[in-house]
């Protein structure tokens, strides 16, 4: 390799490649669709924020101006909690819009994560929605087949490429010169591109630059980069192995369908058929079934609580619950909400797991298909990633059970066993409770989620220069 | 010089070349005659190390081209029947580009004289090659060739689709070039611009190179049968 004809080749191919008046059209009408993109998402974040604060603060007020009343009727009013967008859901939406982004909390119960735009939608979501980060796993790469196919099959044709081979640069160099001209075209085309967007949507949205948005947007920037580098050496490795420009162009279009659309369904298909996931209805089923067998929580005489009931008395050495000095019924509820958490807690993660298989067959799978692992690690990056989700509903369900046992608590203290329902408590009670508020995924965590996908990007990196060293070494793809 | 020994190149059944035995020397102009399937445009190639010989060997200034053929490229230059080239680039820029990777660094007045010296009007060194005749192209050609001031020239068909002024102009900067001491193997299908050229002819029939003659020992009439009966 002589680094020194790498430069002038892949000097000449940004030369040739500017002033081509296609490429710059191409560019303009991507720069377009990125600022409407961008725009959008921004548009679109701001205005969801806007308006979860203004339910959040509704929710609050109505929880706070709740009168004096039975804890356990507090504990059945019920909180809508909700999750913010990451400072990057502009950039990807990743998994957002699907998932929702708020529950129902109550006693007893464990609601799972609703209100998604999915389900506000006319069905159009499903051909997804224009993202800065769509644009950039599909249309950029578009754009580099499209100056990019011809980069040696043209050579090739015209036979330009036998006197550049005449000169002193070998078959490798002259691949790799033209793999680094392109890539600096997309680097000098795209990357300001996506550092103005993160600053304008960051700027506009979140208005701070943190060092956790900060090193996110870094790395987003470098997997974004190390995506287009992989792109043009499949670019250019394919023009290569191609007798003809045309031959090129035909053979990536339909790479470009099989990586961005046939291959990314599949994925899909495949990992719901080999780790096949219960639907809302069974699973919510499954835990009312798995809890009504543990008894019914609200009657202190159900046998399910006997035991508890044994213990209770021994404790406090009682022989009735009539003489216990806390209101064992508030007991009772409490050991049915462990039984009911701990329930919902196995299934979840159980489901969870479920679904963190079918993902790892789209990571595995980006091993031979880039697009799912740069979607993958754009989507954790953003933070709108299926981990995110998951922490999400988890966070809930510990907040919804801490928020229960305060309750119950206050049930077991402040109000006596008999007469039970006919006694209030102050309102203060409940209007002293934290707020919940969202820790999202750290950076680390998502970038250990993304460690199969940032695995299958190297290994294109490396694979593609080593295709490119192969082809180079073969007579029949040089005439 | 240039040197082919038992060179020969087969595909399945098919002997594109049988045992070529050739020689050319510094200053000399070999020309390669033959009908289309001859064996002129594999000769060429196996000289470049485009090809892989079946058996025998080629050399260039004395290195073998199968065992250095990276080597080699120091020792030759290549002008195919067109020259396309970078149509968005200028002459100048095309020269600057090939000149650089052959090793060369040629000042703007530099490539300028190189171009002129292919013949190239002056008012088109800056000019992209797009609006550029077959003839102006072929003359840049020419320019890289001298450019990279190779001892041996491999031309394959490099008059084809010329006006007779330009194959004329051509011929003249070939001749030039073979004075200056550079080995030339020409393939063409021109008989008379080969006589005219050439210090050396060759004809070839399947892959077999039938007959040698010198130039300077047979007149144009003469070699036209020659050929005629040989094909």
């Amino acid at each position: 390799m002589q680094p020194g004809l790498i430069r002038i080749i892949a000097k000449q191919e940004i030369k040739t490649i500017l002033r081509e008046r296609v490429s710059w059209i191409l560019y303009l009408i991507l720069v377009g669709i990125s600022v409407v993109a961008v725009y959008t998402g921004w548009s679109y974040v701001k205005q969801f924020n806007k308006q979860q604060v203004a339910a959040k603060n509704e929710v609050t007020k109505h929880w706070m101006n709740q009168p004096e009343r039975h804890p356990h009727r507090v504990a059945h009013y019920g909180y809508l909690v909700f999750r913010e967008k990451s400072p990057l859901s502009f950039f990807d939406y990743g998994l957002d819009s699907y998932v929702g982004n708020s529950v129902f909390l109550e006693a007893h119960r464990q609601n799972t994560v609703n209100m998604s735009e999915a389900g506000f939608s006319n069905g159009m979501l499903r051909f997804g929605e224009l993202s800065m980060a769509m644009v950039l796993q599909m249309l950029v790469p578009l754009f580099i087949i499209f100056i990019g196919f011809h980069t040696v099959a043209g050579l090739k044709q015209s036979g330009v490429l036998k006197i550049l081979l005449c000169q002193r640069a070998s078959y490798f160099d002259i691949l790799i010169g033209k793999t680094v001209g392109l890539t600096l075209v997309a680097w000098l085309l795209f990357l300001p591109l996506i550092l103005l967007s993160l600053l304008f949507g960051i700027g506009a949205s979140v208005g701070e630059l943190t060092s956790d948005i900060f090193l996110r947007s870094l790395l987003v920037l470098l997997t974004y980069a190390a995506y287009l580098f992989v792109i043009s050496v499949f670019v250019t490795g394919i023009s290569a192995i191609s007798k003809s420009a045309g031959n090129a162009l035909i053979s990536l279009v339909l790479f470009w369908i099989l990586f961005c659309v046939v291959i990314p369904k599949s994925a899909q298909t495949l990992g719901n058929r080999l780790f096949t996931a219960p639907d809302k209805i069974a699973f919510e089923s499954a835990i009312e079934d798995a809890i009504s067998k543990e008894g019914d929580s609200h009657n202190p005489d159900d046998p399910h609580f006997a035991q508890l009931k044994a213990s209770t008395l021994r404790k406090y050495g009682v022989d009735s619950i009539s003489q216990l000095p806390v209101n064992y019924g508030a007991l009772v509820m409490q050991e049915g909400e462990n039984i009911s958490s701990g329930i919902f807690s196995t299934h979840f993660d159980q489901l969870i797991n479920t679904y963190k298989s079918q993902n790892r067959v789209s990571s595995l799978l980006s091993l031979i298909d880039p697009y799912l692992g740069i979607r993958n690690i754009s989507m954790n990056l953003s933070g709108t990633d299926f981990e995110t989700f998951t922490e999400f509903q988890k966070q809930t369900e510990k907040y919804r059970f801490d928020k229960t046992k305060k309750i119950n608590e206050i049930h077991l203290t402040q109000i006596r066993f008999k007469n039970d329902r006919d006694q209030k408590v102050s309102s203060k009670n409940w209007q002293e409770q934290a707020d919940f508020r969202f820790q999202p995924v750290s950076v680390q965590t998502n970038l250990l989620n993304s460690l199969l996908s940032l695995g299958a990007l190297l290994f294109w990196i490396v694979a593609g220069v080593g295709a490119l060293k192969y082809i180079s070494s073969k007579q029949e793809y040089q005439l | 010089m240039l040197e082919a020994k038992k060179l020969t190149k087969i595909y399945g059944d098919y002997v594109a070349l049988n045992d070529l035995d050739l020689s050319v020397k510094a200053g000399e102009i070999f020309a390669l005659l033959g009908q289309n399937g001859a064996g002129k445009t594999t000769t060429i190639n196996l000289f470049l190390g485009f090809l892989k010989p079946s058996s025998g060997e080629a050399y260039i200034n004395g290195i073998s081209v199968a065992d250095y053929p990276q080597e080699i490229k120091n020792h030759l230059a290549y002008i195919p029947e067109t020259v396309l080239l970078y149509p968005n680039l200028t002459g100048r820029e095309n020269l600057e580009y090939f000149s650089a990777l052959a090793g060369f660094d040629y000042n703007k007045q530099q490539l300028g004289e190189l171009l002129a010296s292919a013949g190239l009007q002056h008012q088109a060194f800056d000019q992209r090659l797009a609006g550029y005749s077959k003839g102006m192209r072929q003359k840049v050609g020419i320019a890289i060739a001298i450019a990279k001031q190779a001892k041996v020239l491999l031309l394959d068909e490099p008059t084809s689709g010329l006006d007779p002024k330009a194959s004329n102009d051509f011929s003249e900067i070939i001749s030039t070039l073979s004075k200056n001491g550079t080995a030339i193997l020409m393939a063409t299908h021109d008989i008379f611009r080969a006589k005219e050229v050439a210090t050396h002819i060759g004809i070839m029939k399947q892959g077999n190179l039938q007959a040698v003659v010198k130039s300077s020992d047979i007149s144009a009439n003469e070699l036209e049968s020659l050929y005629l009966r040989t094909v």
